[in-house]
């Protein structure tokens, strides 16, 4: 009975989309305007810690990784404590390479398809749980808690152990069907394999906590709106057209939008899997941000990876960036 | 009714799809040794046995690991929190100079991508002496969870009427006392929601765990498990109890703050 | 610039007084209180080990922080701890690595101190690979080849009395090993994983090819020549008759560790180094009784193929903090006592030339007479960056078992990575 209560009022928990704010009413008072000097230097005390926090660990290492990036940084100049300024050398490099094109090329492809999937998913889960019956509903919504609470190195593991070549359930299952092809098929031949099963173990992580939020978002929608359409002898899509989609967008570009950002870093999962194999198919920008500082100990070239990365995902992310800030500065 | 048997059918099916990993883990976890590598197929279990949990807890490095783990998670999310919510307040509850800009500073520092930052990060705790040592991991995930958590928190006080406190401080309590009897207790539910994103961002985090930290006995789950077949070799029981176990402390921390999420709900609703 | 540099040190100090883990060993000058020792897994026996920090801390008051590294994942672990400022006081390095993190001046030059660690004795191959500019960045430790470890009962039991003398006959004995174990699907008469690679350059070897070859000073690829080619063919056609249900083609002997699958009994054969028989004897005490090893044949009948001479170096990082205490370290080690260990273990040992301990089991024996044909890859710094992070002689493997690719392809495709990777 707890159980039951306890899933549906927690399909919110976690769930709220980190740049939207659960509830924006209130706003600031301006108030005590007029109060003493330490009222006055009230709000500037508490936000000092927070402030400090991000200018000293989020703020300097963004300038930091510009400067590198123009600097050689190799494991001897770190040791030495040299600094040897190259100029622009470490992009001429970085985009000189055609690995380099052909890696941002595969993670704008992976994100796209990445986000597109789990969104996708989400969003026909989110409408699928409104014609559920209550226990299917419970059902679906334990089942998605317990995809979405699993560690991700516990997930990656459990993973390899289902795609296992020899001994993984999967070729197992396919085999006792008829595919007897499938026998020590191995999933990790080709990069494209191997990213779609990376993939595949994303998107299943990934659609509970957009389709929590996304059902969220559904039952808020007054239940008079679907009431005037089912007058007006809408179908189906005709109503979701009209009555559903205008009210989620916004929530489904912010979802969309955060998808992005997490999906075009993912590490984890690759590197664990193949290392960006085999034959470095499977290689992202992180992966090979990775190689080139911490494996090849390049942190000049890393840091020019790293700026360029920032900088893809800047111009993925601009437009609803740009909306985002505008918006939000509208309502301060 | 057909059409609502057919979605019920649709959603046992995407349930099941959640649940096999999560299944499978489980299962391998409680097969004898033997019987995990195997031809035959074993999809329902026949015999069960503990001995895995054994063999995994006891593996060198499970235990320190475990604990790595938890002191870097609750210590980030816990000072997350606390100065989250100071800057929460300020945004919210006060106007002064720079406001708008610093609430834009959150929003824009929650974006970004950390990932990006590995090697100035890796230079910077090297130059601190912090490389090697537990806070540096405790830093980094703080400062990847604090814009958040202030963000969102923000969103939460912004929902508490400002009166109530007002209210407080009409009948005499300090500004301080009217926030903790009033705005704190009401914050419950939105530092308990803030916390498990925290909590599972760090929980989880992999990249800057193996960078900056390199000798075994400080190593968090995370790493320690992605190298689990030089621990575990083929012995993928093992290496299933394990995920297990690495699994429970994220399932209990959602359970706990459900249960809490209830109360404050229901909290709140009958104080309206 | 320097105001933000201030303020981030100064946090930083709080950070670390209010986390209560400021550095505790060494500080500038003072005195040694501990060092730090980094050796591999599978280096030296436990035995070994505890008897010399046992030692070295009675007679130096010194304490010792041991650690054991897995090979996995080596590379960038090195690179960071190299980086630090406090890194490990003692480390081993593979001997293809050691060059390049000489190169970049992140070893400390022990030329002058070459005495103490017994220097007249050490061995020829390790000498080289330490050695930069006619400077010693290290001390060898111990060298080891690949020999084919077999399980003496199983092959007895498929009437093969007599161990191979020739790969012709070599695959003619996993055959029978196999067809005397059919009943068992699990069964691997040769564990042979697809990306063994240090056993590929044996066979490539064995047909006269190799890796690179260097002229005027640069380094190109040369998997594509036809020896090479040849090598590639051979590992296939042993690949392919190794078992029914063959290891899969994209791991490696260390992923699972190939010992642990030694030790589940389901093998007869593997081509692995004296330590990893020692792991699966542990995980399966008695196979003890039920092993012994015979040299990689080569395809002339009669004699062993080149084997690639695996070993390690140890070394000081640069930026240690304890160097004197280290080399006291490295000295003792060196004694002619824990070098017998050593070749005990079945290691030919770094600073010795005695190896008549190493010829004690079946496997030293083994091992012994195939390590006069020991080869190593190319001695440059150059050429750590090519075993780092995707290391393309497994990637042509892969490619080529599975059939993603062409012999031809993805000799070429190697060939050209590592003239790139060595550039």
């Amino acid at each position: 009975m707890t159980a039951v209560k306890t899933t549906e009022t927690a399909a919110p928990v976690g769930n709220i989309p980190p740049a939207l704010p659960p509830a924006v009413t209130g706003g600031a008072r301006k108030r005590r305007r007029r109060g003493g000097a330490f009222d006055r230097a009230l709000p500037y005390l508490l936000l000092a810690p927070a402030l400090i926090a991000i200018l000293w660990l989020i703020g300097w290492p963004v300038v930091s990784v510009f400067v590198t990036s123009f600097q050689q940084l190799n494991l001897g100049e770190l040791v030495r404590g040299e600094v040897v300024w190259t100029g622009f050398e470490n992009y001429v490099t970085v985009l000189k390479d055609e690995r380099f094109w052909e890696v941002s090329l595969r993670t704008v492809v992976f994100t796209v398809s990445v986000v597109v999937a789990s969104v996708g998913m989400g969003l026909g889960i989110a409408l699928l749980m409104r014609v559920l019956t209550p226990w299917v509903r419970i059902a679906l919504q334990i089942a998605m808690l317990c995809a979405w609470a699993m560690p991700i190195l516990a997930s990656t593991t459990v993973y390899q152990w289902m795609f296992d070549q020899n001994y993984g359930i999967l070729n197992k299952t396919l085999v006792q069907l008829g595919f007897d092809s499938f026998a020590g098929y191995s999933w990790f031949s080709s990069g494209t394999s191997t990213l779609s099963v990376v993939g595949l173990l994303i998107i299943w992580q990934a659609i509970p906590f957009l389709a929590f939020s996304l059902y969220a978002g559904l039952v808020g929608i007054p239940r008079d709106l679907y009431e005037a359409a089912g007058i007006d002898g809408a179908t189906g899509w005709q109503t979701f057209r009209a009555v559903t989609w205008p009210e989620i967008r916004s929530l489904l570009m912010m979802v969309t939008f955060l998808s992005t950002l997490w999906d075009f870093k993912v590490f984890a999962q690759i590197w664990v899997f193949r290392g960006g194999g085999p034959n470095g198919e499977s290689t992202t920008l992180p992966v090979l941000q990775y190689l080139e500082g911490i494996a090849k100990s390049h942190f000049g070239v890393a840091a020019a990876i790293s700026v360029l990365m920032m900088v893809i995902l800047g111009l993925i992310t601009f437009q609803y960036l740009r909306k985002l800030l505008q918006t939000e500065e509208g309502k301060l | 009714m057909l059409k609502k048997s057919a979605a019920n059918i649709a959603g046992l099916a995407l349930a099941l799809f959640f649940l096999f990993p999560t299944y499978w883990m489980i299962t391998t976890a409680l097969k004898p040794r033997g019987s995990t590598i195997t031809s035959d197929y074993d999809l329902i279990p026949f015999s069960v046995t503990f001995t895995n949990f054994v063999t995994a807890w006891t593996k060198p490095g499970f235990l320190s690991s475990l604990g790595n783990s938890l002191i870097v998670t609750l210590t980030a999310v816990v000072a997350a929190i606390v100065i989250g919510i100071t800057a929460a307040v300020a945004m919210s509850r006060f106007a002064f100079r720079g406001r708008k800009s610093f609430v834009l500073l959150m929003l824009v520092a929650q974006m970004a991508p950390f990932e990006a930052l590995l090697i100035p990060m890796f230079l910077m705790m090297r130059d601190l002496q912090l490389y090697e040592h537990l806070s540096s991991l405790i830093l980094v995930y703080f400062a990847v969870t604090l814009p958040f958590c202030a963000w969102t928190l923000r969103g939460f006080v912004n929902g508490i009427p400002v009166e109530l406190e007002e209210a407080a401080m009409v009948d005499g309590c300090g500004r301080w006392k009217a926030f903790q009897k009033v705005t704190l207790p009401l914050l419950g539910p939105g530092l308990v929601a803030t916390s498990v994103f925290a909590f599972i961002t760090a929980w989880n985090e992999f990249l800057f765990a193996k960078v900056l930290i390199r000798s075994q006995d400080k190593e968090t789950l995370p790493v320690w498990l992605s190298g689990f077949e030089t621990a575990f070799g083929t012995d993928w029981g093992g290496a299933m109890a394990a995920s297990v176990l690495f699994t429970v402390p994220a399932l209990v921390f959602f359970l706990i703050v459900q249960r809490k999420m209830v109360a404050g709900v229901t909290a709140g609703a009958v104080k309206g | 610039m320097k105001g933000w540099r201030g303020l981030a040190v100064g946090a930083a100090a709080l950070a670390v007084a209010v986390s209560g883990c400021g550095t505790s060993t060494s500080g500038g000058g003072t005195e040694t209180k501990e060092i730090t020792v980094w050796l591999m897994d599978g280096s030296a026996a436990p035995t070994l080990t505890d008897a010399l920090n046992k030692e070295f801390e009675s007679a130096n008051g010194i304490k010792v922080k041991y650690e054991v590294q897995k090979w996995t994942g080596i590379q960038e672990k090195l690179t960071t701890a190299l980086a630090s400022s406090t890194p490990p006081d003692v480390i081993e390095l593979g001997n293809t690595q050691t060059a390049s993190f000489a190169d970049q001046g992140t070893l400390a030059d022990l030329t002058a101190d070459a005495g103490q660690f017994n220097s007249g004795e050490w061995l020829g191959g390790l000498k080289d690979s330490l050695t930069l500019n006619g400077k010693q960045y290290g001390v060898p430790f111990y060298a080891a080849n690949r020999t084919v470890i077999y399980r003496t009962d199983l092959l007895q039991a498929a009437g093969v009395t007599t161990p191979p003398a020739s790969r012709a006959e070599w695959i003619d004995a996993i055959n029978k090993l196999k067809a005397a174990n059919a009943s068992n699907p699990d069964f691997q008469a040769l564990y042979l994983p697809g990306q063994s690679w240090y056993f590929l350059l044996s066979l490539i070897w064995d047909e006269g090819g190799d890796i690179a070859k260097q002229d005027a000073g640069k380094w190109t690829g040369a998997l594509d020549t036809p020896q090479a080619k040849a090598g590639f063919e051979a590992y296939k056609a042993i690949y392919e008759a190794s078992a029914t249900k063959k290891v899969p083609a994209d791991i490696d002997e260390a992923k699972p560790q190939q010992m642990e699958v030694f030790g589940t009994g389901n093998v007869g054969m593997m081509v692995g180094l004296p330590w990893e028989l020692g792991g699966a004897v542990k995980a399966k005490p008695d196979l003890a009784d039920k092993t012994s090893a015979f040299p990689i044949p080569s395809k002339k009948a009669g004699s062993s193929a080149p084997v690639f001479l695996g070993g390690s170096n140890l070394a000081i990082p640069a930026s240690s903090k304890n160097t004197d205490a280290a080399k006291k370290y490295l000295a003792l080690l060196s004694s002619k006592k824990y070098q017998d260990m050593l070749a005990e273990g079945g290691a030919v040992p770094g600073t010795s030339k005695d190896t008549a301990k190493l010829a004690t089991n079946a496997v030293g024996k083994a091992l012994a007479a195939s390590s006069p044909n020991g080869k190593v890859t190319p001695v440059t710094p150059k050429w750590a960056a090519v075993e780092a992070g995707q290391n393309p002689l497994k990637d042509a493997l892969t490619a080529y078992l599975t059939g993603a690719k062409t012999l031809d392809q993805a000799t070429k495709d190697a060939s050209d990575a590592i003239t790139k990777a060595m550039a």
